[in-house]
């Protein structure tokens, strides 16, 4: 007993100097992301840390959505439209990815055939290539291909960004998803085939639920790469996104800064809203385990 | 229902040989125990009946139609896996209702059906958790009711109670076999337990290393083992072995140490016939009288020399283990003895009982003459 008590004084110990070491550790970015949302808030710049610069107001965040780029300036952006390009590219990106991983993870997971092995070397390989070095010829084919009807062209170019975009993330997506489906027993899978289950349905009505945290995970990872995307993004779409827009202004002489700090926040939003709503989730990925 | 029958069947994993040139025949109906030790290829046969593997060589037929080829949901057959292998992601109530969902059945006739089945395993209560919530069990049980429910021709259990507890495990067991008969599936059962397996089936098949050891009715393997192996590990304990040499004279006899011990009249015969030097002697630890003091032992009969070891008292009777020369032996005494170690002590078998091997291939000599 004098052990057992012994051994739980230690852990929680060890776990309060490991909970402040990671605090300490992260200071800087909680720090940063604290001032940039307080500036949003604020009449000036808050990140001089000098808290008497700090007087509330939500005057930002409304000339932010009437577009406003300065008080009193007459420049004018349409940033829900640029927010909805957003979300279309990030959505997209999502879609994509989740598609093809899914079919392709389940494949290297299940599925025997000559190659495999150098096939997964390949992807990862593909996944060390930085997304800059490939623009170029990314680039060319995007020009090759560009439709020349102007509408189109946007369309297009939207279509484009998103599978380009998408194709840096598969690689690893599928290498993560196949984790998972290596996790699911063999037996479970051939059950269902017992039981009369095309392997068609086997994979959607067996397999996919079992992998449903990886797939959320993918999915998560692939939306906040389209959300944050700026060279991709910049280099083929047509239309403004949070990023270009935000990009563009930064060194703009007029841009007021802290409606500049309303956009970046808005930007932020979908990143803190997801780590917030699926910690556990992502928790129960890097430690990897489907419970029964 | 079906027969099953296997012809020549060879499954190989890379070099691994998991079954090797299995000949067997499960009878219409027949309640079949499929007995060997880990790894002994006993999961791998039940997957290639299955249609889970394909067997490497050989031939699988259901009754005249050969199978060997066919997909698993064409054969009909339920399974119920080592590892219950349930779909974590569903209720009890869907995962058992799932092959009758594939077969389109209604969901009224779903409904009655899955309640049917799960009220003979004793889970209506469970039905709607999901398999994590439940013990071992307790899925297990799910299990069973997933591979019933549809009724299969031919039913594969691969050690199905395993981890259930002593008092469910007979009830259940009971249950299952009387389910067998009414329904007249014809039902495959791998077990490590073999009281289980006598108390369950109709004939017992011995597994080891891939190659079938014995087919036959449990009381046949049990008092008529083919081989040193089956003896070895049917019985708890198993039976005894001990190396004698064989004195050919007017009669024959065994010499073991400096004791002789008589033999029946079919063994005799046999021996004459075959002519070996030296035999192994085997005997089950209940066939044998312990006797304390040589002036009990009756005129006539034949006994064995040796030292007692080990004492276990076990209740109904004592566990003794008993050195012969450099050999030990497991007999059971009744308990109204009492043994110490060291005491010195008289085996006599009962002849009718004792069996002997060939040393060099293992064989019970009685199946050498015959083949
Ligand atoms: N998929 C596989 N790949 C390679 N070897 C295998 C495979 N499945 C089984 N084996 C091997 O085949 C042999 C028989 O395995 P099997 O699972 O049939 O044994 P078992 O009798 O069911 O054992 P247990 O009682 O432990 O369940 C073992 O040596 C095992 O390692
Ligand atoms: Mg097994």
């Amino acid at each position: 007993m004098m052990q057992l008590w012994d051994v739980e004084v230690k852990s929680r110990k060890i776990e309060i100097v490991l909970i402040l070491a990671v605090f300490l550790a992260s200071l800087p970015l909680i720090l940063n992301y604290g001032l940039l949302i307080l500036s949003s808030f604020s009449t000036e710049m808050v990140t001089n840390l000098d808290p008497t610069s700090f007087r509330p107001t939500i005057d930002n965040w409304i000339l932010l959505f009437e577009g406003r780029l300065s008080v009193t300036g007459g420049v004018r952006e349409d940033v829900v439209r640029y927010t909805i390009n957003t979300a279309i590219v990030a959505l997209g990106v999502a879609g994509v990815v989740v598609l093809v991983s899914v079919m392709a993870g389940y494949a290297m997971s299940r599925m025997n055939f000559k190659g495999r092995s150098l096939i997964m070397q390949m992807i990862l390989l593909l996944h060390a290539f930085p997304g800059v070095a490939l623009i170029i010829a990314v680039y060319l084919i995007f020009r090759a291909t560009l439709p020349s009807d102007i509408e189109l062209a946007r369309i297009y170019s939207f279509a484009y960004v998103i599978v380009a975009r998408a194709a840096l993330e598969i690689p690893m997506s599928i290498w993560l998803i196949k984790g998972f489906f290596d996790r699911v027993p063999w037996e479970v899978e051939w059950a269902a085939i017992i039981d009369g289950a095309s392997r068609l349905r086997v994979w959607r009505e067996v397999m996919l639920p079992m992998v449903k945290p990886g797939i959320a995970a993918i999915a998560i990872f692939a939306f906040l790469a389209g959300w944050e995307d700026l060279i991709y993004v910049r280099t083929f779409l047509f239309d403004r996104t949070l990023a270009t827009y935000i990009e563009s202004n930064i060194n703009v002489e007029f841009a007021y800064m802290p409606l500049l700090a309303a956009a970046g926040t808005l930007y932020l939003l979908p990143t803190i809203l997801f780590f917030i709503l699926t910690q556990r989730l992502l928790l129960e990925t890097s430690t990897g385990g489907i419970k029964g | 229902m079906v027969s099953v029958r296997l012809e020549k069947v060879t499954k190989k994993f890379g070099k691994v040989v998991a079954v090797n040139n299995v000949d067997l025949e499960i009878e219409e109906g027949e309640f079949m125990a499929l007995l060997g030790p880990s790894g002994s290829g006993k999961s791998t046969l039940l997957y290639l009946i299955a249609g889970i593997y394909k067997p490497t060589s050989g031939k699988i037929f259901f009754d005249d139609r050969d199978v060997t080829n066919l997909p698993p949901r064409e054969r009909n057959v339920g399974l119920v896996f080592q590892n219950y292998a349930l779909y974590p992601h569903m209720k009890v109530f869907d995962n058992i209702a799932f092959p009758l969902k594939i077969k389109k059945v209604p969901k009224e006739e779903i409904r009655r059906k899955v309640f049917e089945v799960a009220k003979l395993l004793r889970i209506e209560h469970l039905l709607d958790r999901y398999p994590g919530q439940l013990s071992g069990g307790q899925q297990q049980r799910v299990a069973i009711a997933r591979a019933l429910v549809k009724e299969p021709q031919v039913l594969l259990l691969d050690e199905p109670l395993s981890n259930l507890d002593a008092l469910l495990r007979v009830s259940v067991r009971s249950e299952l076999k009387r389910l067998q008969k009414n329904l007249g599936i014809t039902a495959i059962y791998v077990t490590h337990d073999q009281a289980e397996a006598m108390a369950l089936a109709d004939r017992i098949a011995i597994i080891n290393e891939g190659v079938i050891q014995q087919v036959d009715l449990p009381e046949v393997v049990y008092n008529r083992p083919k081989n040193m192996f089956v003896g070895g590990f049917i019985g708890n304990p198993p039976m005894n072995f001990v190396e004698a040499g064989v004195e050919y004279n007017e009669t024959v006899k065994l010499i073991v140490g400096e004791d002789s011990v008589w033999l029946p009249q079919e063994y005799i015969e046999i021996l004459r016939k075959l002519k070996l030097q030296k035999v192994v002697l085997g005997f089950r630890p209940e066939d044998v009288l312990v006797l304390k003091d040589e002036r009990q032992v009756e005129p006539g009969s034949s006994v064995i020399r040796g030292e007692i070891f080990t004492v276990e008292p076990m209740g109904r009777e004592v566990l003794l283990t008993v050195m012969i020369g450099e050999t030990m032996v497991k007999v059971y005494a009744p308990p109204t003895q009492y043994y110490s170690m060291g005491d010195k002590v008289f085996l006599q078998i009962n002849p009718a009982k004792l069996r002997l091997f060939d040393p060099d291939t293992t064989i019970a000599l009685e199946y050498l003459v015959k083949t």
